[in-house]
């Protein structure tokens, strides 16, 4: 690996990320695996940001919870519509400056960016949903067996083939 | 957007850019890097051909690290709290996320 992210962060978080390194996903399952279904030209693809995005009509992450009690983080999830743009968005994450993406959502949801994939042949189709969580969860496991599965019942109804996860 | 840990939590393809935290397409503004991030990034999921793949994208930053800014205006709640309470990083690097992680209103 080339790539050191770690350049960014404080020596603090840095010794806080290798420690979750270490940990491990709290599973001795094998990494799951399913291949694409079909060639990506003839898929659906959906997309899931970590930057605990919700539309201006939702009801908006608990930051406050986490201002009273910084371990925890909100577990819920929202779904954003392939329409969405900078106008329709609240962002609620409190550990990344938000500004970048309030001025131009494909920084971190790239709806306008897969869409014009689509128009180029690349891509299949755009699902109509798309999601977003709050990434800061040192504690997933409440994550994991509500809002998982809910996302993942939602983009079967949608024919999803393919998700592209989009962490910030 | 730290591959390594995307990684180690079991994604089974990971597509690595060195691009800050909260612009992983790229700058605002810049449709053109976005897209080919976007479009690098299916690649890679079509190219990818058993768990734990990591490809590396071949993408620049435009800016010296030491002009990147991303953090908020605020320090997170967490920056905070173990900026004020060093004992509690210690605890928390020794191997141990508190319970108070696991429940809303902490005790």
């Amino acid at each position: 690996m080339t790539i050191d992210s770690f350049k960014y962060l404080s020596p603090t978080s840095t010794a806080i990320i290798r420690t979750l390194i270490a940990m491990g996903p709290g599973t001795e399952e094998p990494i799951p695996w399913t291949p694409l279904a079909r060639p990506l030209s003839a898929a659906t693809v959906t997309l899931v940001s970590t930057a605990a995005l919700s539309t201006k009509t939702d009801m908006l992450f608990d930051t406050e919870s986490e201002r009273a009690n910084p371990w925890w983080g909100d577990p819920s999830y929202r779904i954003i519509p392939r329409t969405a743009t900078e106008g329709d968005i609240v962002a609620s994450h409190l550990h990344i400056d938000n500004a970048y993406l309030l001025r131009d959502l494909d920084v971190a949801l790239p709806l306008r960016r897969l869409d014009e994939l689509v128009r180029a042949g690349f891509v299949g189709s755009i699902a109509p949903s798309h999601y977003s969580f709050q990434g800061y969860l040192l504690d997933p496991r409440e994550f994991l067996s509500t809002s998982v599965p809910a996302m993942v019942e939602q983009m079967k109804r949608e024919a999803v083939d393919a998700v592209v996860f989009v962490p910030v | 957007m730290i591959p390594e840990l995307t990684s180690a939590m079991g994604a089974p393809r990971v597509a690595a850019i060195d691009f800050p935290f909260g612009r992983p397409l790229g700058q605002p503004g810049d449709a053109s890097t976005q897209r080919e991030v976007l479009r690098a990034t299916l690649e890679a999921l079509v190219n990818a051909a058993a768990p734990s793949t990591v490809t590396e994208l071949p993408f620049a930053w435009p800016e010296p690290v030491g002009d990147v800014h991303w953090h908020p205006k605020e320090p997170s709640p967490i920056a905070r709290l173990l900026a004020q309470k060093p004992a509690l990083f210690k605890a928390l690097i020794a191997g141990g996320i508190p319970v108070a992680a696991s429940h809303r209103v902490a005790n």
